[in-house]
């Protein structure tokens, strides 16, 4: 006869708020084999602990059912808690009074608490039938990739390579760097942000134990944590990268003129060019959709090829596929700005004086379009009034409902380098709604912002119009002087947001990694697990978790980087047992299930019983993840899922159904 | 226009039972969540001449000032240019919150601004808005609507009007 213990958790007043835990407990002590039945404020406390130790070695108990929060909370705790006492730990059994009772029945507290009752006897009747069951342990790959070259790949990169692991980044664009690269100064400190960016680049190319992709795509990925299988395609740059110099005498011949990416549009460069000032690495590449010769495909201009002193331009180069094993992926894709054109009201690109932050980032730069002078882009001289208008596409519902968390800042950045760069004659506006100056130091900025005789208008512009003359002018009203006021400026600042890569779908879909309702990557959990997806082995890191600023950004860079060697530091990894067993009496060898397998954990086994040959299912156990498709599937019931029986959610059902319930009348 | 809104503010407590009232004829809670960002005021097209203020309006509906604001001359300014709708970025309207206040009004037979008297006896007359009006230009020719040639305008006919009535004093 089975020794069941049951333990129903207040969890404070989160459970025992609605839910009448006595009544329960009570309730749970007369069901059948059990032994002993409790209830306590805080069951994962220390003291809530050692009652259920205690008890397991007092009322000699070989099964628990515990009543309180959802297993994904605390059912590890829980496992280790009963291992402790002695007992194997997937001989418990978790049933959750709070997501599925008390948060969610709040309002009707008789009827929670008879769920509850009915949930902790369907608790009672699969735990007599849970088998013990052990880890299984699995050697991993000691190696990492890391996708996105920003400064949360970056950075991850570098710390991941230190500590001895093999690191491949992959970077989409021609050189890493990302947003970070385009950024002139950084808040609070107006530290350049190429001269702390560019160090770290560089090192991230000398690193022996980096290999770096560049102009590189992720396109499968298989496998599972510890052992995943990723293929990544580097696409042709038609340029020798062990040849080229970097002299750049190729771009300077080259007659086809296009946008410059990296100065947003803001200036032209050539088909043939290198990605930046600071790129790394140092390699030209030519664009195949502008290069005559790649578009027309025919023997036409070809001036790179004489002019290359170092003979490193290649037309014929064909995209490279390597295969890369990997323990553990970070993911640091990144985000992009919100294109204010979808807000017709503020005429972005419909007036030529108005324009993005990000634009004006490059503007700012001494390496951008205008060489940093600032000048108003209607006139071409320096502008008298300066306006920077915030949240421009987000904490709006018709766009991106959440905060985007850099645009105060980097409008107060903006607004002071303006100030610095103009003199004390330029009017400066700030249009805004909240003022958010949340990090460290960050509201000491706003204030010196404040001093440099920046003005701040608490109110938001309905639109922005042209005057015949193609100058600008709006109407805000303004909170603190109830006056509308009106303001002709020569230069409109957009704080545009940050807002989800537009890739992010694909990226989502090739990791198995999903997406928050915000459209980013979406964490295991908001407070305990934020660096993790909920894919083992896939970590998140940067901004597209969710958007952040280079701070933030960084730590959470580093702290996935140290997840990552926490998981594969040993070399093993200890996975749950929860894998599906086959019964080879009962497989009829019909192939059903390995055709269906998505982890290709299924391999038909050819064997003679009694003289006759015949073919046989069989599960490779490291690859299996437990998902159960091949159980529902199987034709023979001969695979059976571990810890997930047939038999145990039949228990449960019957117990859910049971007369007795039936006599109480519902 | 100026109806003093201020000084009865000033003297009165917040009253979340009106609010929840005006809630239930409102019917859509989104309508008043608002940050006030004051959008609606920078391009409200009643504010410069009329000082119509929607995102004070929206704050006194959520502070409960209702009976207030429904006797006040102030809701009548709206010119139901919509913008406010179109862009407010939290998706709540002021001009929704507005109908409903001059629903009450009309309920609590509060005085109603003359030119809106005058407009509904036009309408129940010609069946327009607005009379048709005589236009005259630069040299002081005037012309009417027969001399440009445009079509004659028919008055409603007696069924019309009937029906007018009938909607106005169900509502």
């Amino acid at each position: 006869m089975p020794r069941i213990g049951v333990y129903v958790c207040h969890c404070g007043l989160n459970i025992a708020g609605v839910v009448d835990v006595e009544k329960v407990a009570d309730y749970a002590g007369k069901l059948k084999d059990v032994v002993v039945a409790r209830h306590y404020v805080y069951m994962c406390s220390e003291t809530g602990q050692r009652m259920i130790k205690e008890d397991i070695k007092a009322h000699n108990l070989d099964r628990v059912v515990i009543a309180t929060c959802s297993p994904r909370m605390h059912e590890e705790t829980f496992r280790k808690t009963v291992a402790e006492a002695g007992l194997n730990p997937y001989l418990l059994e978790i049933v959750n009074l709070r997501e599925h009772v008390s948060w969610v029945h709040s309002e009707e507290p008789e009827k929670a608490t008879e769920k509850a009752k009915d949930l902790v006897k369907m608790g009672v009747a699969r735990v007599k039938l849970l088998e013990p069951l052990e880890k299984r342990r699995v050697s991993v790959e000691k190696k990492v990739l890391v996708v996105g070259g920003g400064i949360a790949g970056i950075q991850a990169s570098l710390d991941l390579a230190d500590a001895g692991f093999r690191v491949y980044l992959v970077e989409k664009t021609p050189s890493i760097g990302g947003r970070m690269a385009q950024l002139d100064k950084t808040f609070p400190t107006l530290d350049c942000s190429a001269c702390i960016l560019t160090p770290k680049m560089v090192d991230v190319a000398r690193h022996p134990n980096i290999t770096l992709l560049t102009n590189s795509e992720v396109t499968n990925v298989s496998g599972f944590v510890g052992n995943y299988e990723v293929s990544v395609i580097k696409k042709p740059r038609y340029v020798d990268e062990q040849k080229c110099v970097g002299c750049e005498l190729c771009t300077q011949v080259c007659p086809v003129k296009i946008p410059d990416e990296f100065n947003e549009g803001l200036s032209q460069t050539r088909a043939i060019s290198i990605y930046s000032p600071y790129a790394v690495p140092k390699i030209a590449i030519i664009n195949p959709n502008h290069c005559l010769r790649l578009k027309y495909d025919k023997d036409v201009c070809g001036k790179c090829l004489s002019a290359c002193e170092a003979k490193a331009i290649n037309f014929a180069q064909q995209p490279e596929e390597f295969m890369l094993k990997v323990g553990a992926i970070i993911l640091a894709v990144g985000a992009e700005v919100f294109d204010a054109s979808k807000m017709p009201e503020l005429g972005y690109k419909r007036y030529k004086n108005v324009i993005s932050n990000i634009e004006f980032e490059r503007i700012l730069n001494a390496s951008g379009p205008t060489k940093g002078e600032i000048f108003s882009p209607q006139s071409g001289v320096s502008p008298k009034t300066v306006v920077f208008v915030q949240c421009v596409g987000s904490r709006d519902k018709r766009f991106h409902e959440y905060c985007c968390r850099v645009g105060c800042m980097a409008t107060l950045k903006q607004a002071i380098l303006v100030r610095e760069k103009l003199g004390k004659n330029v009017k400066i506006y700030v249009c805004f709604n909240d003022m958010r100056a949340f990090g460290k130091g960050y509201d000491e900025f706003y204030r010196r912002a404040r001093e440099l005789e920046i003005e701040f208008v608490a109110g938001l512009p309905s639109d922005i119009r042209s005057a015949p003359d193609g100058s600008l002018y709006f109407d805000v009203y303004d909170k603190g002087t109830n006056k509308l006021l009106e303001i002709k400026p020569d230069l409109i600042v957009l704080a545009n947001g940050l807002v989800p890569n537009r890739d992010l779908g694909k990226i989502s879909a090739l990791f198995h990694v999903s997406r928050s309702a915000d459209g980013f990557l979406l964490e295991a959990h908001p407070k305990l697990r934020p660096l993790e997806s909920l894919t083992a082995g896939i970590f998140i890191a940067g901004s597209c978790q969710g958007p952040k600023d280079i701070p933030d950004t960084v730590a959470q860079a580093s702290g996935a980087a140290a997840k990552v060697i926490d998981l594969l530091m040993s070399g093993v990894i200890e996975l749950e047992p929860l894998t599906a067993v086959i019964d080879k009496n009962l497989c009829s060898g019909c192939q059903i299930c390995e055709s269906l397998c998505p982890f290709s954990a299924i391999e038909m086994k050819k064997e003679t019983v009694e003289g006759v040959e015949k073919v046989k299912a069989e599960i490779v156990e490291a690859m299996c993840q437990g998902c159960g498709l091949c159980v529902s599937a199987c034709p023979t019931k001969a695979i059976k899922m571990q810890h997930y029986t047939d038999e145990q959610f039949l228990a449960q059902v019957e117990a859910c159904c049971s007369e007795e319930k039936t006599r109480r009348g519902r | 226009m100026n109806v003093g809104l201020t000084d009865l503010m000033s003297m009165a407590k917040p009253n979340i039972e009106a609010r929840e009232k005006f809630l239930s004829k409102l019917g859509n809670k989104e309508l008043v969540n608002c940050f006030q960002c004051l959008k609606c005021t920078s391009g409200c097209t009643a504010l410069k001449l009329l000082e119509l203020k929607p995102h004070e309006i929206v704050k006194l509906v959520n502070l409960g000032f209702v009976d207030e604001l429904a006797s006040s001359d102030i809701i009548w300014t709206c010119v139901t240019c919509l913008k406010c709708v179109q862009r407010c970025p939290q998706k709540a309207s002021p001009y929704h919150i507005i109908m409903v206040l001059r629903n009450m009004a009309v309920e609590k037979e509060v005085q109603i601004p003359e030119e809106y008297l005058k407009a509904f006896s036009r309408i129940l007359e010609t069946g327009l808005a607005e009379a048709s009006q005589e236009v005259s230009t630069r040299k002081m020719e005037v012309f009417d609507r027969e001399s440009l040639n445009l079509p004659k305008i028919n008055f409603p006919r007696e069924s019309f009007q009937a029906v007018f009535m009938k909607i106005m004093e169900e509502k």
